[in-house]
């Protein structure tokens, strides 16, 4: 295999799943490219992406910010009645002395999913402005240590058993923040399963390398 | 113009990068990420934190994981003994639910990785037509979902928190939360490039 110089080796693309090399190939507006290997997906062509981002990333924290203030399922047991917020679930834990299990959860449901979104909102922002190439770097190495540890589907997919375990006990009324969590879930899915951070450090490299050829005409 | 060895290629682990593979100090041509740091003790720190979660996983099946406490009178059940109430209630699909998250999602992770790391090791298994960078990416999108219980445990015990009657989350929470935790330390910090034998 034969290489121009070092750069010439982003034209090629390791599958994620079963790392065989491809070489990248222009693709059509809105398609995917696809493993020949295992079908997984390699990467996808938006010529908008930076406005897709943007307006998915700002909505999903407008719907965690929702998702946070309000009550998210509230109970009736024997005449009392009880309601949870996502907070409240996490400071019950510190409350009855689990600081280590409240602490993970407290990284895990809100401050990694909070700042995920964060610096997709950022990120997509700088990328539309075209600007601060250093800050995108670092916002992207950031991103993808801390992509992994976000669980709020999970978190999801744990109230729905919780629920489902109180039925026989309890009258349950949904509250206005299980709705918006719904909708912040599916737009977490989307976007960590859409946008993924190989097109953006290819985007990163459109933007840049473009201006400096125009800065050497 | 510069040849190289297709085998030589490697990926970065951040930002995904098509990298030369330059041995012990790697470090990533575009985010500048050190890729794999821990070259001289090659599967030591994936196996430490193993044995850890596997260590961790034993209190979290023996203490119970939550207590619940009715006019009075406590009741505990381990995460074993929640299954099967709840299959006895009935309740067939979340009794399942729970197996999987809790017993056989962890189980099994522990066993892929036991044999990750040893097969990169010893000749075990290496003609065989078993994709391990595909059992890899599978331990890493299935390994979150266990954590469903320590979630259900601290829902249950926010939510009922009443005079009479009251869930409080047991010590097999800890332990459980610990033990998932460490099982995704050991699936991260394992080396990807030692499939292949290169290093």
């Amino acid at each position: 295999m034969k290489l121009e110089n070092e750069d010439a080796l982003d034209h090629y693309i390791i599958c994620r799943q079963c790392h065989t090399l491809h070489e990248e190939i222009p693709i059509r507006e809105g398609t995917k490219a696809c493993c020949s290997e295992c079908g997984g997906v390699l990467y996808r062509y938006d010529s908008k992406l930076a406005e897709h981002g943007l307006a998915l990333s700002i909505s999903g924290l407008i719907l965690f910010i929702l998702a946070n203030i309000f009550p998210l399922v509230q109970i009736e047991i024997l005449g009392h009645e009880q309601f949870i917020t996502i907070p409240k679930t996490v400071l019950s834990l510190f409350e009855s002395g689990f600081y280590l299990v409240g602490l993970i959860c407290a990284f895990l449901v809100f401050i990694f999913p909070l700042m995920i979104f964060l610096i997709y909102s950022v990120l997509f922002a700088l990328l539309k402005m075209e600007k601060g190439e250093k800050i995108i770097k670092d916002l992207l190495v950031l991103l993808s240590h801390i992509m992994p540890w976000s669980m709020s589907d999970i978190f999801f997919v744990s109230i729905l058993v919780a629920l489902v375990k109180l039925i026989g006990y309890a009258q349950i009324h949904m509250g206005v923040s299980f709705w918006a969590l719904i909708g912040f879930v599916v737009l977490d899915l989307y976007v960590t399963r859409n946008l993924h951070v190989y097109e953006m450090w290819m985007l990163r490299k459109r933007i840049f390398f473009k201006e400096r050829e125009n800065d050497r005409d | 113009m510069i040849e190289i060895d297709e085998k030589k290629l490697i990926r970065c682990p951040v930002c995904e990068a098509v990298n030369i593979d330059r041995g012990a100090n790697s470090s990533c041509r575009r985010c500048g990420c050190i890729i794999y740091k821990h070259q001289r003790f090659t599967t030591q720190k994936s196996w430490a934190y193993l044995i850890t979660a596997i260590i961790a996983y034993i209190p979290a099946n023996l203490y119970p994981m939550l207590t619940t406490k009715q006019f009075g009178s406590g009741e505990s059940s381990t995460i074993l003994g929640g299954i099967v109430m709840l299959w006895e209630h009935g309740s067939y699909p979340i009794a399942m639910v729970i197996f999987f998250a809790s017993i056989v999602i962890p189980v099994l992770k522990f066993l892929i990785l036991i044999y990750l790391l040893i097969s990169v090791k010893y000749p075990l298994g290496k003609d065989k037509r078993v994709n391990k960078h595909k059992m890899y990416y599978l331990t890493e999108a299935i390994g979150p979902w266990s954590m469903i219980d320590v979630f259900v445990v601290a829902i249950l015990a926010a939510l009922i928190h009443l005079a009479n009657i009251q869930i409080i989350a047991g010590t097999a929470a800890t332990a459980f939360a610990l033990s998932v935790f460490f099982t995704l330390l050991a699936a991260h910090a394992f080396d990807e490039r030692l499939i292949e034998g290169r290093v």
